[in-house]
């Protein structure tokens, strides 16, 4: 029993990444009807930077080193316990969000924009040119190692491992840390969506992109907004899967990119809680898979799980239970 | 007529574009004849060092040629080669630790005229495909890393030689010691790699017939990073220990998540670990007491050891040396004494020549010399001489030799 | 079709550099025997010959993909799945009946691994080819997956796993005839010795295969398939009003590609005398879609030039650094292999901004679009559009 729940909180911890990935894909495919491969990459950014961070907020001498000398009393307080942590980190993923929030609008201006007449295919493959550069950007011009997710004498940024223990049952406080953030900001964007007039705009754009800028949305303004929230929400899951797994690498979003994407399917794919269903339902599979089936078939599981929901539900599981539109 | 003269036009324009191609060529191969032919200056020998440099195991890959140009550059400084009139020169290719890529990088030294022999590859996939193209150019290769039991026995390729144990050799030999040790249970682990599943494979049955418990057995990939379900699996069967057949990449991050997640025993891999990475991607505290199989006997404790680290770090400051960078040498080394001896009896111009090819494969089977990893001499199927397994454990932040 | 298009273009283009088709085919054709066998002579050049033949395998897999991408219009992104069934049918076949058929194996053999790859298109395709365009892609990205997890844990103790196959101790036989060539044929050349070498002769064989692909393809095109199929990328509703069974029609078109997928694999697997599941990774599937997108959906002359360009220039750089014909210095040598990918990426971006029907459009397309103008070969971004078979709008917003 003990072991069953022990993987299910495994599961749920992953289906958070997962949710929070997906929810870039299903944004910009409710609305663009575009499979952003390069949305794996945001998430590889995100990684990158909140490792950048976490290490220049969390050391002093670093941040001398690139002139940020003046952090030092923030960094005492941020060294100095939970509290302290937590707000390291809020700090980090405002940072990260944001910066890979403008690399994810800035591939939108310049690479998918342009192509907005043109055929289905030429955006769907100028995004996966914009992930190979974007991988090869960062073997480059950063690293072709694995670079560990640590502090630089080596610790882990945690500074606490257990959280609680709960039924005889350990979590730490990294699952803690995932699955409350990705349970706070799904909510969040999901009253955002639905409560606010920019939301309002955004879902009458995904309905019908021309009628929603016929009633005066600034459609192009919608469509930079959806793809800054979504590498952002992106980008915190990079930095989660850095400090949950360890490590990060250039080629590190592929495999989370697929099985977000494959999420958002299960879910419904341009349906917001079908993402975050689709991915904590992904998850929970997976590690229970992994756990009473076998490790190495996970993957195929997962997929063959998303084969059946398509068959079964061809629209996913929240989707409109659309048949071609013509 | 202006028809056919424009075919003409264009006939006559593609084929002095293959031609220029051409012309490339055989300029090339040109002035290296005159080289030789004149022999006042000094012929000029190539060897391949095939590693992955862009994918996979980046850091073993750059260590190999690492290794590799610091035996070439000794070579090309001694007063043997300036006599024999040779200059040797390196070529790298990229294999990206991918079998196809290989046969495409085998098939471009193979095109190399100056090329007579082959320092890698890394992965045994790799050269699966690579040593069949070697073959039929009568390419000697030598690899530093290659562990698959099969690529020698039965012997299949006359041009091939190792001069690291196989796993038939480094499997057991970590088995006996984990039984030594006083392991009665064991959890075995996989990257689904020839590599990792054949040494593991090895491992588990060494293990056995000892009469350990191997408690459950899974594959992962080789670019996994998740590992928590595995551990949550692999705490609940209880394991004394943990062996992982895989390269530094991943099995970093299964010990890290294995202690993370309260599995707080001994991991033990093979020498695809043994590299410096392995103990910062898992953090020092994590790696604490793992344990890793590496072919022959600790560098430093060599006679030789310590003359290669001295110039080892006088060529590469700063560099950490990863787990085959002293194979490199002496593989490298292998092939320059072929190349020597072959020069000494069949002169330098013959070379790089088909019979010279022929004659550096056969000199290479009967030849011995001491180097940095110990005696270098082959036996009948190709495999090393040299069958000393070292295990090292993490102590202190470093691996360190431990005794058998 | 065919080259009857580049020939076409060239005269609209150039002003007449070929007036006759029968010329350029002619031209086209000796170089196409001719360049293998200089490269096989010429000293230091011989390795290129291995690049033209994995070049040809992946335009093999290109045409392939083409029925499935470019004529019927549906998005396979684990095209890879078909050639992996392909090349281990035919490894693990062959292996069993190598003693029996001999120098016939690989011939024999491409029979059970085009069925292979056809029965896998039609199991996969039957279920799930009544989804929407994007969820045919993910579905058919995981089952590439689906195929190759299983291969590398060793399904059904036939895989071998990871390993690959053959096993250590067996040897796959070379196919008729190559072992004779290789002896006899072998003479001087003012350009260097001429060796008929295994690469060549695949390089015949791989060009025999394309060559009947593309006359098959060509057929296919002309036939009431390839009319159905012309009609569903057009207008699926109004093509299933006027009584083509869009759902057979479309399943056709999958298994016909991954027939020729399995083709491609089992003359792979050969070629290389060696199969593991590292061969196909996703991101072989991607760059299928890649070639055909770059070089032109539905275009014959565009997939075979985009595999020339996506496939072999870059192993051509290296290649050609390797063996030693450019003198690069080990700095420029690794710059460009490591920058090749960054600058391949970006080149992938800026065409589809600027020429996203790719370097060779097909011209029945723009036909089909603008069927009283027939000149309109540049515009042809409009002719691509009937692809969107998900129907939304796409214009821009106000």
């Amino acid at each position: 029993m003990n072991y069953f729940i022990e993987q299910t909180i495994n599961g749920i911890t992953l289906g958070g990444l997962y949710a929070l990935v997906a929810l870039g894909y299903t944004m910009v495919y409710g609305i663009l009807m575009l499979i952003n491969f390069a949305h794996s990459e945001m998430f590889m950014l995100g990684g990158y930077i909140g490792l950048l961070s976490l290490k220049v907020l969390s050391d002093p001498s670093l941040a001398e080193d690139v002139g940020l000398g003046f952090l030092e009393p923030a960094q005492a307080f941020f060294n100095s316990g939970t509290i302290g942590f937590i707000l390291m980190l809020v700090v980090t993923f405002l940072v990260s969000g944001a910066l890979v929030g403008v690399v994810g609008m800035i591939t939108e201006r310049f690479a998918y924009r342009p192509l907005r007449k043109a055929p289905r295919l030429a955006p769907l493959i100028s995004a996966i040119g914009i992930s190979i550069f974007l991988q090869n950007a960062v073997l480059l011009w950063v690293s072709s190692k694995q670079l560990p997710y640590s502090r630089a004498d080596g610790t882990s940024f945690v500074p606490v491992k257990t959280a609680f223990t709960f039924m005889g049952v350990e979590v730490s406080t990294m699952q803690v840390l995932i699955i409350v953030t990705s349970i706070t900001l799904l909510l969040a964007l999901d009253t955002f969506i639905a409560r606010t007039r920019v939301g309002r705009a955004m879902r009458a754009t995904a309905q019908d992109r021309d009628a929603a800028g016929l009633m005066g949305v600034d459609v192009n303004r919608v469509i930079m907004l959806a793809f800054f929230i979504g590498p952002a929400l992106g980008a915190v899951a990079g930095i989660f899967n850095g400090m949950y797994y360890g490590s990060v690498k250039y080629n590190m979003g592929f495999i989370p990119g697929v099985k977000s994407f494959t999420a958002a399917v299960i879910g419904g794919i341009g349906n917001l809680r079908g993402a975050m269903l689709g991915g904590f339902l992904l998850g929970i599979i997976e590690s229970l898979a992994s756990g009473f089936i076998s490790h190495a078939y996970r993957d195929v599981i997962a997929f063959i799980v998303l084969i059946v929901v398509l068959v079964v539900r061809p629209g996913g599981l929240l989707g409109e239970s659309v048949t071609e539109k013509v | 007529m202006a028809r056919s003269t424009r075919l003409v036009l264009a006939v006559a324009l593609a084929l002095a574009l293959a031609l220029l191609a051409i012309g490339c060529g055989s300029n090339d191969g040109g002035t290296t004849t005159t080289a030789a032919g004149t022999s006042t200056e000094s012929v000029e020998v190539v060897i391949g060092i095939g590693a992955p440099l862009t994918d996979g195991a980046v850091a073993l890959g750059q260590g190999m040629v690492r290794g590799a140009n610091l035996a070439v550059k000794e070579a090309n400084e001694s007063q043997e080669l300036i006599d024999l009139g040779i200059t040797l020169s390196t070529v790298e290719g990229d294999d990206k630790g991918d079998p196809t890529t290989g046969g495409n990088v085998a098939e471009q030294f193979a095109s190399n005229q100056n090329l007579v022999a082959v320092m890698g590859h890394l992965n045994s996939g790799v050269t699966r495909v690579a040593v069949k193209v070697y073959a039929q150019n009568d390419i000697l290769q030598v690899s530093p890393a290659n562990t698959a039991v099969d690529l020698t026995i039965p012997r299949s390729n006359a041009n091939y030689f190792r001069v690291c144990a196989n796993d038939g050799v480094q499997g057991p030999a970590a088995a006996d010691y984990a039984s030594k040790a006083g392991f009665k249970t064991a959890y075995v682990v996989d990257d689904s790699t020839p590599y990792g599943e054949g040494l593991a494979d090895a491992w588990a049955a060494q293990f056995e017939a000892n009469g350990g418990t191997v408690l459950g057995r899974e594959k992962t990939a080789d670019k996994d990073t998740d590992f928590k379900a595995l551990v949550t699996t692999i705490k609940a069967q209880n394991p004394e220990l943990v062996y992982y057949g895989g390269i530094y990449n991943a099995g970093a991050l299964l010990s890290k998540q294995l202690k993370e997640g309260g599995v707080a025993v001994p991991m033990m891999a093979g020498d695809g670990v043994f590299d410096p990475e392995y103990i910062k991607l898992a953090g020092a505290a994590n790696a604490e007491g793992d344990l890793c199989t590496s072919v022959g006997l600790p560098t430093d404790q060599m006679p030789k050891g310590q003359d290669f680290i001295a110039s080892y770090d006088a060529m590469y400051p700063g560099e950490a040396m990863a787990a085959y960078d002293a194979y490199s040498y002496d593989a490298a080394k292998v092939i320059i004494t072929a190349i020597v001896q072959v020069a000494k009896d069949m002169g330098a111009d013959k070379l790089t020549t088909p019979e010279g090819k022929k004659a550096i494969i056969a000199a290479t089977q009967g030849i011995s010399f001491e180097s940095v990893t110990g005696t270098v001499s082959f036996d009948e199927n190709g495999d090393t001489n040299n069958k000393a397994i070292t295990v090292y454990k993490v102590v202190g932040g470093a691996w360190t030799p431990e005794k058998m | 079709m065919g080259w009857a298009t580049i020939s076409r273009r060239a005269t609209q283009m150039g002003g007449g550099v070929f007036t006759d088709k029968r010329a350029l085919h002619a031209a086209l054709a000796v170089l196409i025997i001719l360049i293998p066998l200089i490269f096989q002579a010429a000293t230091g050049l011989g390795f290129l010959v291995r690049i033209l033949v994995i070049v040809g395998i992946w335009i093999l897999l290109a045409l392939g993909l083409n029925i499935v991408v470019g004529y019927a219009g549906l998005l396979d992104l684990g095209y890879v799945a078909f050639y992996a069934m392909g090349a281990y049918a035919g490894v693990l076949l062959g292996q069993a009946t190598s003693d029996v058929l001999g120098g016939a194996t690989y011939w024999v053999m491409l029979v059970p691994g085009a069925i292979a790859g056809a029965v896998t298109g039609l199991v996969l395709g039957f279920p799930v080819l009544r989804l929407r365009g994007d969820y045919l892609a993910i579905v058919t990205l995981g089952f590439g997956e689906i195929v190759r997890i299983s291969l590398s844990n060793n399904i059904l103790g036939l895989t071998n796993g990871a390993a690959g196959l053959p096993r250590g101790t067996e040897v796959m036989v070379p196919p008729f005839g190559l072992r004779w060539l290789q002896a006899n044929v072998r003479f001087d050349t003012p350009l260097g010795d001429f060796v008929f070498s295994p690469n060549l002769y695949w390089y015949f064989v791989v060009l025999g295969l394309i060559v009947i692909s593309v006359i098959v393809i060509n057929r296919l095109d002309d036939s009431r398939l390839g009319r159905a199929w012309a009609a569903m990328r057009e207008n699926e509703v109004a093509a299933a009003a006027c009584g083509v069974n869009i759902r057979t029609q479309k399943l056709w078109a999958f298994s016909i590609g991954a027939l020729s997928g399995g083709v491609a694999g089992v003359t792979f697997a050969y070629v290389q005398q060696f199969v593991s599941p590292e061969s196909f990774i996703f991101m072989e599937s991607v760059f299928v879609v890649c070639i055909v997108v770059l070089g032109g959906m539905g275009s014959i002359p565009g997939v075979i030039v985009g595999a020339l360009v996506i496939r072999g220039i870059p192993d051509l750089i290296q290649g050609l650094a390797v063996a030693g014909v450019v003198r690069l210095s080990g700095a420029t040598m690794s710059s460009i292999t490591s920058y090749r990918f960054l600058v391949f990426g970006l080149l992938m971006v800026i065409m589809m901004a600027f020429r996203p029907e790719g370097m060779i459009p097909s011209k029945r397309r723009a036909r089909e679009l603008h069927p009283e103008d027939d000149a309109v070969l540049f515009d042809e971004s409009l002719a691509l559009e009937e692809v969107d078979h998900a129907g939304r709008s796409s214009d821009h917003g106000p």
